[in-house]
């Protein structure tokens, strides 16, 4: 079945396919095809964001709804149960699939093109990844449609409330829904880890050492191994609740002997981690574009880096800062207090740092430095109230407060999503090979630094003054309503902003009316920047030979011996893999093992008992243990492309 | 175990009001369930490490962010040209590197020092043999000898309140004595729940298969001081921030001083809290208050509640074979309620033995009205006893204990005024005030259950209105 790769074929013929069953789409498929068995890591980025940029909006009509809810006291837009619904989808949503997708996109898009590699070490496993995460949101949100609706249990998940002891709709399915597509997201997220870390290693070009790779791609490396340390941490912790809920286990039922305190551990010690793999992405995103706007290198390379190896660390020692108000007692609190100041200086670090770039060079202000000052600033704001929450008594006041949903906004949207845009807007001339409209983007810019502002910055105070989370409504008579009506206006402007934003990104590839970029639009200094835009299939026809940090730079101004080199073209032209049908095929597979899973059991009418069916699980199994067997033995097989002697 | 920053609590208490006014405009911050206007050494702690923590991180961001604008200014590229200059490549500094790390640890230090004090503050009431810690804490020895203790019983969704030490057992609204300490144990018999009482103590979650405790003692004359309309401080008197809750004046005073929906609290020792990690459904309406007293009412208080959940003192049926003095009560059958049905009656004068209750002598007259009593009945009837306890302890129940009903200042769980307006609305459809309720939605409650059959019943409502807040 396997196809020979090493013949040397002419320029712009294809590969004879002998496949039978899923016959592997040659060079020149077009259309949807063309999109469904792409192994390229610049269109399976493309999807990634595409995805991530619908769920982006579709959480944020979740938060709009929560937002109405909140206007006035005891207003009715949703039922308590609804609104339970909603910000349970909304956190899911946001940070499994927005944030964490989005950085994953940039990572698929960026990093390869940063170290001067062809593609990811494993391009179809990068497919499988993708079609994971798309699996995973359709499986979270099928939820509406089945009993009980979607989950109503917070994103955290705190059993014992997950138990269907204290379910409050019978047979409610919502949890089994989220614990389902968590896994699958998981699956995801460590697929594309393990990828990307394989790739950082071993595949950057010659003379690309450690120390010179640019600092988005340091954070790359770094957040995968942080996804592939906590993730099994929530992996175990689902299957527990799983079984908990599909087999009568008593992990965390109280009644039985279990431990809800042991759920609280097994996900804050993912989900704290999960914290920095939300936030280093986009603090790499800054740090490639702060030197960028203010021509000048980064300011304590070596630092950055450490601080953020050092973050991702002690990410693992801080996770109890989520329980302070559990009763650990007195050493373990006082213990994670103290971890969770020091790791306070890490992150003072890369913002003193951030300034220091700046110190003596030449700002310009054009879109994607707005978006990455507006991340440092409203950084900031987000670090100093982490700073008070690791103080405990400060926390016995905040905890569960908006405070804390302040907090965490300014971190999750002032932080992430400020960088994540700050990303779209340096990097989508790269991609699409147009500049973006710069009067719109800082447009969208303003509408929301001033929407997110207005959004938030009042519910610091109405968590001091007592309004608690995740409540669907308030009393009259505690003064929330004012600037809970200032949040709400607020949050409007901000989505009309990211909605604008969002547009702009989408539309970018096909609107007319934009310039061409050119290679350099940004005068940047990464190795990305010295390719074509948009970049060919090939990425580099001839694999550059490094000779310093910022290349694209030190080839423009620095002295000739750090001009970069090129390996000589050969004959043998640039292999290119073939697409592959069998990650979508696996894919698919686990996502019939994940709804056989969900839709196993059915109570017997007659005799109230349960029946259990695994047929279709066991099916989608096995279309999926299929799927790697064939996409093993077909082998990489491919054609090769001819660029020409001047092609980037 | 010591408060480092005792000193410097006068000057936030002057600069933090403005602090707010200048960032949102808003010159109150003693809103009813505010963490911003402590009434108790514990929170009052708390308080003081926030605002040390807010003055540090105001501190940092006028210098980091000074800094940022500083550079933004004075390095922003002025014309096209100068912004395609190549300013010199500088790639770091370590000192500036290493003296700013150094800088932000000292910063750190200040703060975790009163923070690890504070710890060990919420999670242990202090020695009462360790004399030189009472004194820095300013308290007496007294206080936290008699301290008393609650065991707090969250349940979906309202509070229990359990007195140990005097046997008594009463629901969403806690009765404290500000001259004593407060120990708090918490516990839950269903999913987590965090009990939060901002003025007071802060939170602490209670969960499932473990007792955590928390701690508090009010401060009398903070509770006497309130701010007016002006932002000014006005001493009031104990009697007027303290009104007996035992005789139903703090009740008659909380309805007569202000409205429902006024957003600052009159009555200085009445406070509010809220139970504040999701719980379901209704976990917004999960409220409660607390009630500050003076050491001779909160006695009054538990002697009233004592002799209310005392088997041996409820009204026995009459037996011929006892005397009774004058003011005693028994119950005997009484037609004019129906058949077979008994009432409370009181004795006008002193009965001797043998004699058989005589109402045409006017010997005994009715001790409560007819829809008083017609109420009691219903409430049996209806089946209100399988969950509530009324004059028992009915520990383990599974709605609040209704003892003493009359003299509560709050209905479902802290959500309403205990009024009879609320009363009514709330017997009527309960599901309607409160979404998801377990009286309502509870186990075994369906649409076939007299409860969920009341909407059209006024007389029956108004009966059991008369009987529930006739509890006093």
């Amino acid at each position: 079945m396997a196809t020979e790769s090493l013949k040397y074929l002419n320029p712009d013929s294809e590969t004879e396919v002998k496949t039978k069953v899923f016959p592997r789409p040659g060079q020149n498929t077009k259309g949807i095809i063309n999109w469904l068995t792409t192994i390229d890591h610049k269109k399976i980025g493309i999807m990634y964001g595409m995805a991530a940029l619908f769920f982006l909006i579709l959480g944020g009509l979740e938060a709009l709804l929560i937002r109405s809810q909140l206007w006035n006291h005891n207003m009715d837009v949703l039922t308590n149960r609804e609104y339970n619904q909603m910000f349970t989808m909304h956190g899911t949503t946001m940070v499994f699939l927005v944030i964490m997708p989005l950085s994953a996109a940039f990572f698929n898009f960026i990093m390869p093109l940063q170290i001067g590699a062809r593609d990811v070490a494993f391009p179809r496993m990068n497919t499988l990844s993708l079609w994971c995460f798309i699996a995973g949101g359709i499986v979270l949100n099928l939820s509406w449609f089945f009993t009980g609706g979607s989950p109503a249990i917070g994103w955290f998940g705190y059993a014992p409330l997950t138990d269907t002891r204290f379910a409050e709709v019978l047979g409610d399915m919502g949890p089994d829904f989220w614990i389902f597509s968590l896994q699958i997201l998981g699956l995801a997220s460590l697929l594309a880890s393990f990828n990307f870390i394989t790739t950082i290693i071993n595949m950057r070009a010659p003379g690309m050492t450690m120390m010179r790779l640019p600092v988005f791609t340091w954070m790359t490396l770094i957040v995968s191994f942080l996804i592939i340390l906590a993730f099994p941490a929530i992996t175990i912790a689902l299957v527990e609740l799983m079984f908990d809920r599909t087999y009568g286990t008593n992990f965390y039922d109280f009644l039985e002997g279990g431990k809800p305190h042991l759920w609280q551990h097994l996900f804050w010690i993912f989900g704290h981690p999960e914290v920095y793999i939300l936030i280093l992405p986009a603090m790499g995103i800054v740090s490639e574009i702060i030197p960028v706007f203010s021509r000048k290198p980064l300011f304590g390379y070596g630092l950055i880096i450490f601080s953020g190896a050092i973050i991702g660390f002690m990410g693992f020692a801080v996770w109890s800062h989520h329980m302070f108000t559990t009763g650990m007692g007195i050493v373990a609190t006082s213990a994670f207090s103290i971890l969770t100041m020091l790791i306070a200086i890490p992150t003072g670090v890369k913002i003193f740092n951030w300034i220091g770039t700046m110190w003596g060079g030449r700002i310009r202000f054009e879109t994607p430095m707005l978006f990455a000052l507006g991340f440092i600033t409203m950084f900031m704001v987000g670090g100093f109230t982490g700073i008070m929450h690791s103080s405990v008594p400060i926390d016995a006041q905040h905890q569960d407060s908006y405070f804390v949903v302040a907090h965490f906004h300014y971190v999750l949207i002032g932080g992430a999503l400020f960088g994540l845009f700050a990303g779209f807007y340096f990097w989508l001339p790269k991609l699409t090979g147009k500049m973006l409209n710069e009067k719109l983007g800082k447009f969208v810019f303003t509408l929301m630094f001033i929407g997110f502002n207005l959004t938030f910055f009042p519910m610091h105070y109405l968590g001091m003054i007592g309004q608690p989370r995740r409540t669907h409504s308030y009393n009259e008579g505690h003064g929330f309503e004012t600037w809970n009506q200032i949040a709400t206006i607020g949050a409007f402007i901000l989505g009309v902003g990211i909605v604008i934003g969002v547009y702009q990104f989408v539309t970018a590839a096909f609107n007319k009316k934009l310039k061409p970029a050119g290679k350099n639009p940004w005068d940047a200094r990464t190795l990305e920047w010295t390719l074509s835009s948009p970049v060919k299939e090939y990425n580099f026809a001839r694999t550059p030979i490094i000779k310093a940090r910022d290349q694209a730079w030190e080839n423009n101004y620095g002295p000739e011996e750090n001009h970069s080199q090129k390996e000589p073209l050969d004959d043998h032209g640039v292999h290119m893999p073939d697409r592959s049908w069998y990650p979508l095929i696996t894919g698919l597979g686990f996502l019939g093992l994940v709804l056989g899973m969900l839709f196993h059991q059915s109570v017997d009418v007659n005799t109230g008992e349960i029946i259990r069916n695994y047929t279709p699980a066991i099916a989608g199994g096995v279309v999926a243990i299929l799927g790697i067997i064939m996409w093993a033995i077909e082998g990489p097989a491919g054609y090769h492309l001819f660029p020409k002697e001047d092609e980037e | 175990m010591k408060i480092l920053f005792t000193k410097l609590q006068t000057k936030y208490f002057i600069i933090f009001p403005a602090l707010i006014l200048f960032f949102g405009g808003c010159s109150r911050i003693d809103h009813k369930q505010s963490a911003l206007d402590p009434k108790g050494l514990v929170s009052q702690n708390q308080y003081d490490i926030f605002m040390l923590s807010v003055w540090i991180t105001i501190f940092l961001f006028c210098a980091v962010g000074g800094c940022l604008l500083y550079v933004l200014w004075k390095y922003r590229a002025k014309t096209p040209e100068e912004a395609m200059e190549v300013p010199p490549q500088s790639h770091g500094n370590s000192k500036v590197e290493v003296s700013l790390i150094i800088a932000s640890t000292v910063i750190l230090v200040i703060l975790a020092i009163p923070t690890l004090q504070g710890v060990v503050l919420m999670n242990r009431v202090p020695d009462p043999n360790d004399a030189s810690t009472l004194e820095k804490l300013d308290l007496n020895r007294s206080a936290i000898d008699n301290a008393i203790t609650v065991n707090v019983t969250g349940k979906r969704f309202f509070w229990v309140f359990e007195y140990p030490q005097y046997g008594i057992v009463t629901a969403n609204e806690l009765v404290f004595p500000t001259s004593r300490a407060v120990r708090i144990n918490l516990r839950t018999e269903d999913v987590i729940h965090s009990f939060w009482l901002p003025k007071l103590a802060g939170k602490m979650d209670l969960m499932p298969g473990q007792e955590n405790f928390l701690w508090f003692i009010a401060d009398q004359d903070k509770i006497i001081t309130r701010t007016d309309d002006n932002g000014n401080k006005i001493k009031t008197s104990i009697d007027e921030a303290m009104p007996s809750v035992f005789n139903g004046q703090m009740r008659e005073r909380i309805f007569a001083k202000q409205k429902f929906t006024d957003e600052f609290e009159a009555v200085g020792g009445l406070f509010y809290g809220q139970c504040a990690e999701y719980c379901g459904n209704s976990h917004a309406y999960m409220s409660f208050r607390a009630l500050a007293q003076t050491d001779e009412d909160f006695d009054s208080w538990v002697k009233k509640f004592q002799n209310a959940q005392n088997p041996n003192l409820q009204p026995s049926s009459y037996n011929p074979e006892n005397e009774y003095n004058k003011g005693s009560l028994v119950s005997f059958p009484d037609k004019s309620l129906g058949d077979s049905d008994v009432r409370e009656f009181r004795a006008v004068k002193t009965i001797s033995k043998g004699q058989a209750p005589n109402l045409a002598k006017k010997e005994w007259v009715k001790a409560n009205s007819d829809d008083y009593e017609k109420g009691k009945k219903l409430f049996s009837s209806l089946q209100c006893v399988q969950c509530h306890a009324i004059n028992r302890t009915g520990l383990g129940s599974k709605g609040p204990n209704l003892t003493l009903f009359g003299i509560r200042t709050s209905l479902a769980a802290g959500w309403m005024r205990n009024d009879e307006e609320n009363l009514v609305k709330w017997l009527k459809n309960s599901n309607d005030v409160k979404f998801g309720n377990l009286m309502w939605n509870g186990e075994g409650v369906d649409d076939t259950h007299p409860l969920r059959n009341l909407e059209n019943e006024d007389e029956k409502v108004n009966q059991l209105v008369t009987y529930l807040l006739g509890l006093k």
